[in-house]
């Protein structure tokens, strides 16, 4: 068992056992060594399918939103999930007071598609180590290196370390370099117009509607997704170019000033679509206009949810 | 009868029958495969263990189809009747063919005959790709099919080293095969051999004995919160799911279309009533609509299971909820309900 997950296990027992939490949202181990599953303990006694690796691949703050306020909860928060919660407490979704962060200074989530891409997908083990992860493919050992194989939003991240968490598991990270956030941005941005089109088409034309980029994100948490309103229908439900192009962009506007680049939603989608170029440009803009990124603390309001006299530019949205 | 057709003659195959067929076969789309009509810069995918990541049944049940056009002005309705050309659809996992034979009992009942369904099924010769090598979240035996179960299929074919080996089981299928020479009786032999290894690699996967009484029984069990909690309510399952059929029909009045769109009970707005009541206001009762409907009410309606153990759905959970193990804990439930809430 890795040192973080004895850590790791030793403080959730300690948050149940002395009542100070309800419950934890952690991993637990599956049957497929590739997908550790979202496990919600509520009992000490649970703990013998913990899990934790790299390949825990889903921001839990997804789940925060499902529970009653003054529920108790403890959960695991990387950088990108940090940022995440904070948001959420931010937007009141869940008090401060009722959480508990158990921080991971986090070294980036592995897809795994970019392995199985290379290797296949009959995978029957899995070991990582800082610098290298390994698959049993077909009884074979495979190795990669790990920047070869992490999550293109990890390749990316600025923040690896958590943001306000009450206790943390490991040394806090060097900060990732800013200039390497821009890569995906930039090159979407040196394209002509029509390339630009060319690729978002590429992309959102593929989309199947089956919304698991929205699920996916803790920040989609709205009661009624304006694409769910029936009465009247604001969007198409085809998956025609008017209904995927419509969802993928009003999907990333609205997460403006909210996304925290976790890049949850590309790891959710089952057709590969890229959406993270849309909302690392968003990103970029609140941070240049606004001086504003997402989750950073749990106090400042989002620009576009914050009204001021002061305003220097004199519009209301 | 079973035909002989060597592997390196297959693209040109595929592009003789192109002349009178409209050809599908699995092809190399981003990461992943797809079926698509075969042209001459096709990149074929017929050698991936695994079937197509986007379900085959959207050939015969399109995600987003028009169904008639209407003009409000001239009070006129226009039925968007389909003619497809002849189609054959090559290299079809069994587990996607028979999907496609179960939703025959939705589609063509005789009491409710969906005419944009029969149309395609009409024109369409279904060849499947036999799997020698069952992938590990695949489960067909388990559901009460195989890696060479026939149903729905115009022909299979068993691949042995550079040649397949097509059996064919319907007239349409065979006036494919004609020209090509006939396995002998020894060939045949090492075929069936070939099929019979690959269905017995293929454990259990849980245990279907009382499944469905158990299942019944404990509807209104705890059980149902346990294996939803970390569901996210997205539709990757039902969506690729070979057997899910369900649609809404909605009017895009800006275009004149009434459309049919594929829809799924793991939405919340599948089951909201114009009222404003939700009888499925949850995942854990949207989780257990799918099990039940695959499990229980299929087996009420037409005696089978309505899931074919495709894998998909565990492949590609973005939570890595796996159906197998859901039912493995329920086939360990009490059947007279004691774990009942």
């Amino acid at each position: 068992m890795s040192e973080i997950k004895v850590k790791l296990k030793a403080e959730i027992q300690r948050l149940l056992n002395e009542d100070i939490m309800d419950m934890v949202i952690a991993f637990k181990k599956e049957d497929s060594p590739l997908r550790p599953q979202p496990a919600f303990f509520k009992n000490p006694d649970e703990l013998e399918d913990l899990e934790y690796n790299s390949l825990c691949q889903n921001n839990l703050a997804t789940y925060l939103t499902r529970y009653p306020q003054d529920t108790r909860i403890g959960i695991i928060v990387r950088g990108c999930e940090s940022r995440s919660v904070n948001a959420l407490i931010v937007e009141k979704q869940h008090k401060r007071e009722n959480l508990y962060m158990i921080g991971i200074p986090c070294h980036g989530i592995i897809d795994v598609r970019k392995i199985i891409n290379r290797t296949g997908e009959e995978i029957s083990d899995y070991s990582e180590d800082q610098d290298e992860v390994s698959v049993l493919f077909e009884g074979q050992e495979v190795k990669f290196p790990r920047k070869e194989v992490l999550h293109d939003s990890c390749l990316r991240c600025v923040h690896p370390n958590p943001v306000n968490a009450d206790i943390l598991l490991d040394d806090p990270l060097p900060e990732g370099d800013p200039a390497v956030v821009r890569q995906a941005v930039e090159s979407f941005e040196t394209m002509d117009k029509d390339e630009r089109y060319a690729l978002f088409r590429h992309e959102a034309e593929r989309c199947i509607r089956c919304y698991a980029c929205r699920e996916a994100c803790p920040m989609c948490y709205c009661t009624e997704c304006f694409v769910d309103h029936a009465t009247p229908r604001w969007s198409e439900s085809e998956i025609s170019p008017a209904g995927t192009h419509a969802w993928h962009i009003i999907r990333a506007f609205h997460l403006a000033g909210r996304c925290t680049s976790c890049g949850a939603c590309e790891r959710a989608c089952p057709m590969d679509i890229k959406m993270t170029y849309l909302t690392d440009k968003l990103n970029e803009n609140m941070l240049e206009e606004y001086q504003f990124e997402a989750g950073m603390d749990d106090e400042t309001q989002p620009p576009f949810a914050s009204f001021n006299l002061d305003d220097k530019k004199r519009f209301v949205l | 009868m079973m035909y002989i057709l060597e592997k390196k003659n297959i693209d040109q195959t595929l592009t003789d029958w192109s002349a009178k067929y409209k050809v599908f076969a699995p092809q190399k789309v981003e990461n992943f495969s797809q079926f698509l009509p075969v042209e001459p810069s096709s990149e074929l995918a017929l050698d991936n263990p695994h079937n197509t990541r986007y379900p085959p049944k959207a050939l015969f049940l399109p995600q987003s189809e028009a169904l008639l056009k209407y003009n409000r002005q001239l009070n006129k309705l226009e039925e968007l009747i389909i003619a497809p050309k002849p189609r054959i659809i090559f290299g079809i996992r069994p587990c996607d063919a028979s999907a496609v034979s179960l939703l025959d009992t939705v589609f063509h009942t005789g009491e409710y005959d969906d005419p944009y369904w029969i149309a395609r099924r009409d024109a369409t010769i279904l060849i499947g790709m036999g799997c020698k090598e069952p992938c590990q979240t695949c489960f067909c035996t388990t559901v009460g099919y195989g890696p060479f179960n026939h149903d729905g299929l115009d022909g299979l074919i068993t691949e042995v080293d550079e040649t397949y080996f097509i059996e064919v089981f319907t007239e349409k299928g065979k006036q494919l095969f004609l020209d090509l020479p006939v396995a002998s009786e020894d060939q045949q032999r090492i075929v069936k051999s070939i099929q019979t290894n690959a269905e017995e690699k293929m454990q259990p996967a849980f245990d279907t004995t009382n499944l469905k009484q158990k299942l019944d029984q404990n509807f209104e069990s705890d059980y149902w919160s346990k294996i939803s909690e970390s569901c996210l309510g997205c539709g990757v399952c039902t969506f690729l799911c070979p057997t899910c059929f369900c649609f809404d029909i909605v009017d895009e009045v800006q275009r004149n279309e009434r459309v049919r769109n594929w829809d799924t009970c793991m939405f919340k707005i599948y089951s909201q009533e114009a009222s404003g009541h939700n009888p499925r206001p949850t995942r854990v009762e949207r989780t257990r609509q799918r099990i039940m409907h695959k499990f229980s009410y299929w087996i009420d309606q037409i005696g089978k299971i309505g899931c074919t153990g495709c894998g998909r759905c565990i492949r590609y959970c973005p939570v890595g909820l796996d159906i197998r193990a859901m039912l493995k804990t329920a086939s360990t439930l009490e059947s007279e309900g004691i774990n009942a809430r």
